[in-house]
């Protein structure tokens, strides 16, 4: 591999070198030519050796580059995403000796089974949607605010930092589920639940109550309730929008900071007219990452469902719920995006 | 864009400059230089500034409670016997100490063993993705070719895509595994089966194509544009090939990146139970190892019979401790660079 690398090496360089000295050459004697005979419609210069233009030749370092990932991905993800999409169209029964899987197609009664005759799937899925279109916005003020505080300069920042990302190092694979006691076996009381038993509170309750609002909205006192409830997940799933916000807060020139100083802005203002717009890029990619981590979760319903599937062997009725899924994300996704886009702020330049 | 000593040194400065200023204002009397705006503004400020360390404290140290929790109860749990588990006297300090759940808990698992090999199809698989990413990443970064926007789009497929979504194709592919129908020519018509080897990991690694390879091409990507072009340039000048260019110049030069992707690389697939469990059938990882951990207990300690609900928690917590221990003692010498190295390494941008 690195030899067949260091021969191209070589033998572009010599080329380049060859190149330059040629050109220089042909310069040289274009403008001698023109000089002696300045009436005479100049020839375009010829060309010896090598006859791809410099750009066209970067172009081709560029696929060259690309190259390794191009087949992979065509092999690796291309490939398994069509014959994945074949299979929605298909009743799939596994056959061993044929390569795997026969297929009868049958056109778009998977989806439509999987829209109208599935038990739990229609069901789940607006709960699923609604449940992550609820917890991001909670997710990303969330991590914004820690990602501030986190910036500043105290005294053990570096630990602080530390913790706050440790939920990276471990929250994804099966540790995480015995965390939170998903085990198998139901029941298995894991850290989490404990954490949630210990601390359980109707706290928001309680304040509605003794203030003496009873059931505003039904909606609200949700919303609430999940980010104090639900204060164990909240914080071990924004891990990575954290580290996203706080690279994107040592951005913020120092100048702008003196500036807004020198001027007299408050904290507060300081958030909304400096804090906020220098960041706005990262809210777009946090919010992707957010949603795509919820959705991707095995833990969430309709994932739970689909994975169950396989069991039964159903494969071209799980691709098509995948895809349905799938499909429903992206154009949420879609929307989300162009939303937010319109209150990003790029910096020129 | 000021160095951090710059802004300590001018931060300093300008405290010393204004203590003095505000001496000699109180002196002559405050009233005469200020409006009474501006005395309200900084007595809001001198508040804040009293007030919001508290609040800082108690914020960073009510989250980190709630992030250290598992962690906690992890080590109250593992090292206490199995009968001081139902003693509602215990919270947090059981009465005496045993090593006996973690000995069983590494008999079960094979610790020695998994340990090794999975550490064997970590590194290989990181070392490959990290270089194939990079190179990849170099060309989206730095060359303009056709397609380069849909090509592109391929790789912010990659993530968005849920790999659940292409398991089934995948196993096939490599249950059956040609590649183009190449192998078959060589091996007299029959294809080889990559099912429980180590290649499931190692070849989309070797193509760019492993574990979360979308979001490390998009890394390197970033990183690479970052750079400036006159390196390159002056490489070129020099008669370096694109190749050569980025081997001397630009890798070099992204040394943090790298760092940072390869970290990432080996927590995500240290963690990794999904292309485990799709691709291998023996308990070969550790994480896999953990996630069935609870059906080997059951079979082996329990003579088949189902346990109790609490019954199983401490090999369970056990196994959790003994499988992020590696990972975890690493981030601790490291966690520098996971937090530094992905502040520099160009995400935002």
């Amino acid at each position: 591999m690195s030899e067949i690398v260091k021969d191209i090496d070589n033998a572009v360089s010599e080329e380049v070198i060859e190149e330059v000295a040629e050109n220089a050459q042909e310069q040289a004697e274009a403008a001698i030519e023109e000089t002696a005979k300045p009436k005479k419609a100049s020839k375009p210069p010829k060309q010896k050796g090598m006859k791809i233009p410099y750009e066209r030749r970067k172009a081709l370092y560029g696929y060259g580059f690309i190259a390794l990932w191009l087949l992979g991905s065509i092999y690796f993800f291309m490939m398994p995403v069509i014959e994945s999409i074949i299979y929605s169209f298909c009743d799939t029964i596994p056959a061993p000796d044929q390569g795997g899987m026969s297929l009868d197609f049958v056109g778009l009664k998977n989806y439509k089974n999987a829209l109208t005759v599935h038990p739990t799937y229609p069901i789940a899925l607006p709960e699923v949607l609604g449940d992550t279109l609820l917890k991001t916005p909670l997710i990303l003020v969330f991590s914004i605010f820690i990602a501030i505080i986190l910036n500043q300069k105290f005294k053990g920042r570096t630990v602080a930092r530390a913790i706050f990302f440790l939920p990276v190092i471990i929250a994804t694979g099966p540790v995480i589920d015995i965390i939170n006691g998903n085990m198998d076996s139901a029941g298995t009381n894991g850290g989490s639940e404990q954490f949630n038993s210990l601390f359980e509170t109707d706290l928001v309750g309680d304040l509605l109550t003794f203030l003496g609002i009873y059931g505003i909205s039904d909606k609200l006192t949700e919303i609430i309730n999940t980010l104090t409830s639900d204060i164990f997940n909240l914080v071990w799933n924004s891990g990575i929008q954290i580290l996203l916000f706080l690279s994107a807060l040592q951005t913020i020139p120092f100048s702008a900071k003196e500036a807004a100083q020198m001027e007299g802005a408050t904290s507060w203002e300081y958030f909304w007219k400096i804090t906020l717009p220098y960041i706005s890029p990262m809210i777009v990619a946090s919010l992707v990452y957010t949603i795509v981590d919820s959705f991707v979760d095995p833990e969430n319903q309709v994932m739970k469902i689909v994975l169950g599937m396989g069991k039964n062997w159903e494969f071209g009725y799980q691709a098509a719920m995948l895809w349905l899924y799938f499909i429903i994300v992206a154009v949420a996704l879609g929307i989300v995006i162009a939303i937010v886009n319109k209150f990003v702020y790029y910096e020129v330049g | 864009m000021a160095t951090k000593r710059e802004e300590r040194l001018f931060e300093k400065e300008m405290q010393k400059i204004r203590k003095a200023r505000y001496e000699k204002m109180k002196a002559e009397g405050i009233e005469n230089y200020l409006t009474p705006e501006q005395i309200r503004y900084n007595k809001n400020k001198k508040i804040i500034g009293a007030v919001w360390p508290i609040f800082r404290f108690l914020i960073i140290f009510g989250l980190g409670f709630v992030i250290l929790y598992p962690i906690i109860f992890m080590l109250s749990t593992a090292f206490r016997p199995y009968e001081q588990m139902n003693d509602p006297s215990i919270i947090w300090l059981p009465k005496s100490f045993t090593l006996q759940n973690m000995q069983e808990t590494f008999d079960i698992m094979s610790f020695d063993t998994t340990v090794l090999n999975t550490v064997r199809l970590n590194l290989i698989a990181s070392v490959l993705q990290v270089i194939t990413c990079s190179i990849t990443g170099y060309g989206f970064a730095r060359f303009n070719f056709k397609g380069k926007s849909i090509l592109f789009g391929i790789v912010i497929a990659m993530i968005l895509v849920p790999p659940q979504i292409i398991t089934i194709p995948m196993y096939l592919q490599y249950a059956f595994f040609d590649l183009f129908g190449l192998i078959p020519l060589f091996n007299g018509g029959e294809t080889i089966t990559l099912i429980n080897s180590g290649w499931t990991m190692y070849l989309p690694a070797m193509f760019a194509n492993g574990i979360r390879a979308g979001l490390f091409i998009l890394i390197f990507r970033q990183f690479f544009r970052g750079l400036p072009k006159e390196l390159e340039d002056a490489a070129y000048l020099d008669g370096c090939g694109p190749f050569k260019t980025y081997i001397k110049v630009m890798v070099p030069n992204a040394k943090t990146s790298f760092l940072t992707v390869f970290l990432f690389s080996i927590v995500w697939y240290w963690n990794d139970y999904y292309v485990s469990s799709s691709f291998f059938t023996r308990n070969d990882t550790v994480a896999l190892m953990l996630k069935n951990l609870d059906s080997e207990l059951t079979s082996r300690l329990f003579n088949n019979q189902t346990p109790g609900i609490r019954a199983m928690i401490v090999w369970l917590e056990s196994g959790c401790l003994l499988t992020i221990a590696p990972i975890l003692i690493m981030y601790i010498f490291l966690q520098r660079y996971f937090i530094e190295g992905i502040e520099r390494s160009g995400l935002v941008g």
